[in-house]
């Protein structure tokens, strides 16, 4: 029998490796934002598990600060995909390797 | 008063601080104000050294002992050392003859360096630099402070050999005599170490004078031999004894009052200082003693030799001053130390005399060729000449100087060497073979330097039209000359043996500290009075009085009675007589050869080509070196530069430059600078983490 | 029950996740994603933590969303462009190295099953006070300074996204 607890591990796993597998191939960088966003969701959903099944509330507060962080993200990660069309026309991140110098 | 000891070194320390940091912009206004901080500064410091040996002598004998402590300097663990001064009779005899004749070289070189644009306040500061390590090293009440001074002169000796460092001989000159003396101050230091822990040992973690000496009872024989030997080493270097002395005459391309002062007065003559002061530490070891008085007497001998032959007027001195110093160390080898010092003393003034006399000469002779824009060499002999009536104040004080060097009664040499020589004849260290290499070398040393004087003041001029030319050197010159001629002539008073009906007040001056070593060297006499000489024990053991500078008592004793007093009242004076018609006969041999018949030296010169060769090539000393230490060294040091540097160190260097630049090269494609790269390295390490803490559960 | 549930919502939330990946259209990706953040929501439920469920679906599903939408409309993104790129080494190294982190992870939560720990937040205390007030509680005392500091972090945010996306002249 397998209990609870593993189910939902299994889900935050399935979760977290979709979102980084896509995180990883996709080029459309709203796209890979988003797959970054379900990464954290898979993530997070681990930590209410461990949260509920050690009654604490350690774990809920982490989610929460989580959704903070990724809404600060959000905004200036969608804010820098604005400017970098605006600048190149594209947000096809394989165009971008300005991280090279 | 003496609490204001440290003022002596303080001053010169001044003058070296504000010509050193300001000179360039007081020269730019002012030369007179340099040589006026320079000398004034010396000045200030001989007047507060006058003060204090006045008050020394005010003193009794026995309690003429005294320490300052100015500041700390090393303090770590057991080494516990201070910047503190002893003033005793012998740091204050030094003190003054060395600061005095400073301070009249000081004054010489105002008329001497004059000419020398732009670098006239470096001469000064260099000066004042080596004035205040002299003192130093002279008033140091340890061994280290005095290791200071030591290097402190012998930098400063090798800043003034060079000081004309255009030219390249001078450069090579100032480091051949840096080298060398490295390779003695290495001895000196590693004999202080021996000595310390030797000392620390039982206990006694000190290099304090006064402490070593009272407590060297602790050292072993051996021991004791090994740090005298070592200590003697720096002392060759320093004082330029035979293996070490090759430096010397090359250090006569600095300036000529640098020469004088340096090394013919006071620095070179450290070493015998430095012995004479560890006289307790030295009468511990017969074997080291020995070993002092035949290199001194070698060397006595060897470099006289040398002297004979040579042109240059200043590499006569030089040699002559090897000469003498070998004389000083014998002195001290065969126990008389105060003797030996009192060479050092009567030495200094008519060296000093002999290289600025020298140095007037070479003045002269440099202006009049200046003159006449002629290039000859103003130092060689060959073109001198005649210049009695020309240089009438310097010919009458040098030729004071040569009397006294060659030892004619009535001048100081006289009695500072014959009372060497006395000592190597009879005291239980000497023998006769000493006191002939001795004799014979004054013989020698009569001989070439009347010829020096024959050559330099007598006959025709042969320089040719610069002859006109020539004059008298300036007053500030001429001034010290004449002052140094006084001391020459009569310094010697101070030390009449008792044989001539004086008291030989230097050696009950000096007793209180030479007198340390006196038990062990009666435990000494002792054992030669077993070993059957003919004196008799007690006698014997008064003529080892005399030995460690108990000449009075000696005398006292002898006076009472005792027949081997007279007897040995009578070798002194057949020996003396001995010694000054060597000398007369030297200089009549000079007079000979180079007033009357000019051409046997060239004939005796042809004749024995081989021999005199031989001398005019110092034994051909420099090129062995250069053949037995300096080409391997030169050797091997090619081989560690293109062998180990560049194929070894320098190989492995740019080895890992290159494995380094391949590896980044490689490395490279990993920073792709795309996003998704990077995020694959991070998963990629999450990867190896976990991978990581898999393995290490399992 | 229950675990018919979760395998359900994590199915669906799967599927939602991959079809997000595998979308054409932007915009299909990103309604995808609000269908795969409400089965998490559901997941929170049923987890018993009804408040992070609540905020899952205002923050994701709305303020990001909201975020996203407006970004694609702005760029005038309809489906990504069709060049034939090479896909690069990286990625299919990648594409592995997550393979091997999957089979990892779950081996972690094999070996590693939860044990329970006996907090303080038990379901009494819960359904005594009710779950927001046990929660506000906590909030406004331990985890008030992250709390301040997560404000702070908002705002930054909000400020830099306004002078990134400002027009220059």
């Amino acid at each position: 029998m397998i209990d609870n607890q593993s189910v939902y591990l299994a889900i935050s796993i399935i979760l977290f490796v979709i979102g980084a597998a896509g995180a990883i191939c996709r080029r459309n960088a709203i796209v890979v934002f988003m797959c970054i966003e379900i990464m954290l969701a898979g993530v997070s959903i681990a930590f209410v598990t461990f949260s509920r099944a050690n009654q604490s509330l350690d774990g809920i507060f982490m989610v929460l600060f989580v959704m903070a962080v990724a809404a600060a993200e959000a905004a200036v990660g969608l804010a820098i995909f604005v400017l970098m069309y605006r600048k190149h026309g594209s947000i096809d991140l394989d165009k971008f390797n300005l991280m090279k110098w | 008063m003496f609490d204001y000891i440290w003022l002596v070194p303080v001053f010169p320390a001044i003058g070296v601080l504000i010509n050193g940091l300001l000179g360039r912009r007081i020269e730019a206004v002012s030369k007179h104000l340099i040589h006026w901080i320079a000398c004034g500064m010396i000045a200030l410091s001989f007047t507060v050294t006058c003060v204090i040996f006045y008050q020394l002598l005010q003193l009794p004998g026995d309690q003429r002992f005294y320490q300052v402590t100015c500041l700390d300097w090393i303090q770590s663990g057991v080494l516990q050392t201070y910047i503190a001064y002893q003033i005793d009779p012998l740091s204050m005899m030094m003190a003054m003859f060395v600061i005095g004749i400073g301070f009249l070289i000081h004054i010489y070189s105002i008329g001497y360096m004059w000419e020398d644009e732009g670098r006239y306040y470096r001469f000064f500061v260099y000066l004042n630099l080596f004035m205040f390590s002299m003192i130093n090293l002279i008033l140091a009440n340890n061994y280290l402070l005095m290791f200071l001074g030591w290097e402190g002169v012998g930098l400063c000796s090798y800043l003034l050999i060079g000081f004309w460092f255009d030219d390249e001989a001078n450069a090579i000159a100032g480091k051949k005599a840096f080298i060398t003396n490295r390779v003695g101050d290495f001895a000196f230091l590693i004999g202080m170490f021996l000595l310390f822990t030797g000392l620390g040992e039982h206990g006694v973690w000190s290099l304090q004078f006064s402490e070593v000496f009272t407590h060297v009872h602790y050292l072993s024989q051996s021991q004791a031999t090994m740090i005298c030997l070592l200590f003697f080493i720096g002392c060759t270097a320093k004082s330029a004894q035979i293996p070490l002395y090759v430096w010397l005459p090359d250090a006569m391309a600095g300036p000529t009052p640098v020469s004088a002062l340096i090394h013919a007065a006071t620095m070179v003559t450290s070493g015998v200082y430095m012995i004479s002061r560890s006289n307790v530490l030295f009468s511990m070891s017969p074997f080291a003693m020995g070993v002092v008085a035949t290199v001194g007497a070698l060397t006595a001998i060897f470099a006289a030799s040398i002297g004979l032959v040579q042109n240059d007027i200043k590499k006569v001195l030089a040699y002559s001053t090897v000469s003498q110093l070998g004389y000083m160390f014998l002195g001290l080898g065969v126990g008389a130390f105060a003797a030996g010092m009192f060479h050092v003393l009567t030495h200094a003034f008519f060296k000093a005399l002999l290289f600025l006399g020298s140095g007037a000469v070479i003045h002269s002779m440099h202006h009049a060729y200046h003159k006449v824009h002629c290039h000859d060499d103003p130092q060689d002999m060959r073109n001198m000449g005649g210049l009695k009536a020309k240089t009438p104040i310097t010919f009458w004080t040098f030729l004071i100087a040569t009397l006294a060097i060659s030892g004619i009664p009535g001048f100081s040499g006289f009695f500072s060497k014959d009372e060497i020589l006395w000592q190597a004849w009879s005291s239980p260290q000497g023998s006769w073979i000493l006191w002939l290499i001795g004799a014979v070398a004054a013989g020698m040393t009569a001989f070439y330097m009347f010829r020096l004087v024959f050559m330099t003041f007598f006959n025709e001029c042969r320089a040719g039209e610069a002859c006109e030319h020539i004059h008298e050197s300036p007053p500030s010159m001429t001034g010290p000359l004449c002052v140094l001629a006084f001391l020459a002539a009569v310094g010697g008073y101070l030390g009449v043996p008792h044989a001539l009906g004086g008291s030989n007040l230097f050696h009950q001056f000096l007793e209180p500290v030479m007198g340390l070593g006196d038990g062990k060297l009666l435990h000494d006499a002792t054992q030669a009075a077993s070993h059957g000489v003919e004196h008799a024990a007690q006698a014997a053991g008064h003529l080892m009085h005399a030995a460690a500078g108990h000449v009075a008592e000696a005398a006292g004793h002898a006076a009472e009675g005792a027949e081997h007093g007279g007897e040995s009242m009578f070798m002194e004076y057949l020996l003396m007589v001995v010694s000054v018609a060597l000398a007369c006969f030297g200089i009549l041999i000079a007079y000979i050869f180079y007033i009357r018949k000019r051409e046997i030296p060239a004939a005796l010169a042809e004749k024995y080509s081989f021999i005199h060769r031989l001398l005019l090539n110092k034994w051909y000393v420099d090129e062995l070196y250069d053949l037995v230490i300096i080409s391997p060294l030169r050797g091997f040091a090619y081989f560690l530069w293109r062998g180990v540097d560049v194929g070894v160190v320098d190989y492995i260097v740019n080895g890992v430059a290159r494995v380094v630049g391949w590896g980044s090269s490689v490395v490279r494609y990993i920073q792709s600078g795309y996003v998704q790269s990077y995020a694959v390295s991070v998963v990629f390490g999450t990867v190896v983490l976990l991978a990581y803490y898999f393995l290490k559960a399992l | 029950m229950e675990l018919v549930f979760i395998l359900i919502c994590g199915g669906l939330a799967a599927i939602a996740s991959l079809l997000v990946i595998f979308a054409r259209s932007t915009l299909h990706s990103a309604l995808w994603m609000v269908v795969s953040f409400f089965m998490v929501a559901v997941i929170y439920v049923l987890l018993h933590a009804q408040f992070l469920a609540m905020l899952q679906i205002i923050v994701y599903a709305g303020a990001i969303m909201m975020f996203i939408l407006y970004a694609i409309m702005m760029l005038n993104l309809r489906r990504e462009q069709d060049e034939k790129v090479p896909v690069r080494n990286s990625k299919i190294f990648g594409l592995v190295a997550l393979v091997v982190l999957f089979m990892e992870l779950v081996m972690v939560a094999l070996q590693h099953g939860v044990e329970a720990i006996h907090g303080p937040i038990t379901d009494q205390l819960v359904q005594a006070h009710g779950r927001v007030a046990v929660l506000s509680n906590f909030l406004f005392s331990d985890y008030l300074l992250p709390f301040e500091v997560a404000s702070i972090l908002l705002t930054a945010g909000v400020v830099g996204a306004v002078v990134l996306a400002k027009r220059t002249k």
